[in-house]
């Protein structure tokens, strides 16, 4: 009896314990973990359910973010061209042959990041992020000829225009928010973007009031120690706002998925209040779903908690940014206040455009859900699942986590929300390859089946370190894994 | 060896386990398909999805801390559950009822004999 009593005193102790030192732990995120250096590729250390095999297709590219397939079967990928970290290299698009061999078809402006592709009726259709120029929609046929569909998208900030996906005549894109709960603050000017456009900032897709609350920060944008910006929601740094102030709404917009007719015409919007909906993908019952990298804990509105989401789409409806996470209210909630400060959230909008829907599945916090596709067929096997990317967590700079999250590829199962891991790395704890000591996955960033249905592409974005001082991503570390059912 | 001392090892070797604990547990990694043995764990898993998930991806350490190998009873669990821990928030009826916290509880369960 008293073993038992002994057992259990010991036992609620190490739970008060082990549950109570997150505030003096130190975080201990997979790209703080991250090894700069040569990378190994082993695809035996990519572990898979039963029956299903792995292969390195190609190695060594320059942070690829996409793959698309033309009409022949044939492989393509897209490099990005930019990556967190202000590092600024060439976006390209490339053709991928047999021995890992590539073909230059097109080489994009530095306007990076190329965040997706699409192929359909002989041309390419790229998501171009357009961290200094604005983001566009651009159309490359076969010789490599670039032809903008749409430019000057609202997408300089902390998240870029996404996507595309072509679906009966519509071209679906997406653009990400500036900022990450729609406060412009000193995290953006780390982030890079805040000196170079002081006046960007979050424009609503639609009409919205304001409650009116105001955010204090020593202003990065001056030199002097003691000025104070003072900035509203949807505002340019150092513009405050008013209680019940309404902001206009416009399309383009930020934090929204739109579409456009591909033979070209004016976007229109398809939902809103959308963080970073940074994957789109049509299912095979014909439903768009899209993924949400979701709050950081960061700025001067941080949200703890906050797991990124895989949602399905429906016309016209308001998702929830700033002020929801995953269809919750994040206002005076424990489950979502900043552990940083201990203040209270306080709603942004005086009113709600909807209640948010129901989410089809919750990601964990900071695990950075992004391209993801569903398995059409018997082939692949997981009929009308979804096989999505989880990049991983780029902790310290988003907020503190326990253990690397993300780093691995998910199956979802939309109807019930159940996530089960597909690709993992071998290891005894989970994370991204180079800390493993081993040649598996680094950061997947995206999926995509063949035509057949009868293999998956993963794209490894490659190596990027994370520490208090920002992003610090490894050229030429990139690589592309073809999963096979045995 | 002491009542004391004993307590206090076993204390300390119990946090020392914990502390290592990143008791993997998927499909991948285990090598077979989980399959939920009735129908209450399968509602379970689809609650822990929508509650837990996001802090212990697969009963793993993630945001918070791996849960996989944790001893405690399952009464402790749902106490925990119920009134926060630390950072953790708690969970009120409203939000998870009696009867899904106990759904979740078996999903664990089996997850953690899995």
């Amino acid at each position: 009896m008293l073993h038992r009593l002994l057992f259990a005193m010991v036992v609620l102790a190490t739970m008060v314990l082990h549950t109570g030192c997150y505030r003096i732990k130190k975080s201990a995120g997979g790209g703080q973990r991250t090894q700069l250096g040569e990378r190994r590729y082993a695809a035996g250390d990519i572990l898979l359910p039963p029956g299903y095999g792995a292969q390195l297709v190609a190695s060594g590219l320059n942070y690829p973010t996409a793959v698309s397939f033309d009409a022949a079967g044939n492989l393509y990928c897209i490099e990005s061209g930019y990556s967190y970290g202000e590092d600024f290299t060439t976006p390209r698009l490339l053709r991928l042959k047999a021995g890992g061999q590539t073909t230059v078809i097109a080489t994009g402006d530095k306007n990076g990041p190329w965040t997706g592709i699409d192929f359909h009726e002989g041309k390419f259709y790229v998501a171009e992020g357009g961290v200094l120029e604005g983001g566009r929609i651009v159309e490359i046929d076969p010789s490599g000829t670039i032809r903008p569909l749409i430019s000057n998208l609202p997408s300089f900030g902390d998240h870029h225009t996404n996507g595309p996906v072509v679906r009966d005549g519509q071209l679906y894109f997406s653009i990400g928010t500036a900022t990450n709960s729609g406060v412009v603050g000193a995290d953006n000017a780390n982030y890079g973007w805040l000196k170079r456009k002081p006046t960007f900032h979050d424009i609503a897709c639609r009409d919205i009031i304001l409650s009116g609350q105001n955010f204090n920060t020593t202003n990065v944008l001056t030199e002097a120690p003691a000025d104070v910006a003072i900035t509203g929601a949807f505002m340019p740094y150092g513009t405050g706002t008013n209680k019940g102030q309404v902001v206009r709404g416009q399309v383009p917009c930020s934090g929204a998925i739109l579409r456009m007719p591909l033979k070209g015409g004016a976007p229109q919007l398809v939902a809103w209040g959308l963080r970073n909906p940074f994957g789109l993908a049509f299912a095979p019952n014909g439903k768009l779903y899209t993924t949400e990298n979701a709050f950081d804990e960061r700025g001067s509105r941080p949200v703890w908690g906050a797991g990124d989401v895989l949602w399905e789409v429906q016309q016209g409806l308001w998702y929830g940014w700033p002020d929801f996470s995953a269809g919750k209210p994040i206002a005076s909630d424990e489950e979502f206040n900043p552990k940083k400060g201990g203040q209270n959230l306080r709603p942004i909008l005086q009113e709600y455009p909807n209640q948010p829907p129901k989410p089809a599945a919750i990601f964990g916090v900071h695990s950075s859900a992004n391209g993801f596709d569903f398995s059409r067929g018997t082939a692949f096997g997981f009929e009308g699942q979804a096989f999505v990317a989880l990049f991983g967590d780029m902790a310290p700079e988003v907020g503190k986590v326990w253990s690397p999250v993300g780093f691995k590829v998910v199956r979802v199962a939309v109807a019930t929300g159940v996530i089960r891991d597909f690709a993992v790395n071998k290891g005894k704890r989970n994370g991204p390859a180079s800390w493993l000591n081993n040649g598996g996955l680094e950061r997947p960033v995206a999926v995509k089946f063949d035509p057949t249905g009868t293999s998956l592409y993963i794209v490894d974005f490659g190596k990027m370190h994370t520490d208090a001082t920002g992003s610090h991503p490894q050229k030429a570390s990139g690589a592309i894994w073809k999963i096979y059912k045995k | 060896m002491s009542m004391n001392s004993k307590a206090a090892s076993a204390i300390v070797l119990f946090l020392v386990v914990l502390a290592s604990c990143a008791v993997r547990k998927s499909e991948p990694v285990k090598g077979t398909y989980f399959q939920p043995k009735n129908s209450t764990v399968a509602r379970g898993e689809q609650l822990y999805m929508i509650h837990c998930q996001k802090c212990h991806p697969g009963g793993e350490a993630g945001l918070g801390p791996a849960i996989n190998a944790n001893p405690a009873p399952q009464f402790l669990k749902r106490f925990q559950v119920r009134h926060g821990l630390g950072v953790m928030p708690s969970f009120k009826p409203e939000e998870i009822s009696r009867a899904d916290l106990h759904a979740i509880s078996k999903y664990m369960k089996q997850w953690k004999h899995y």
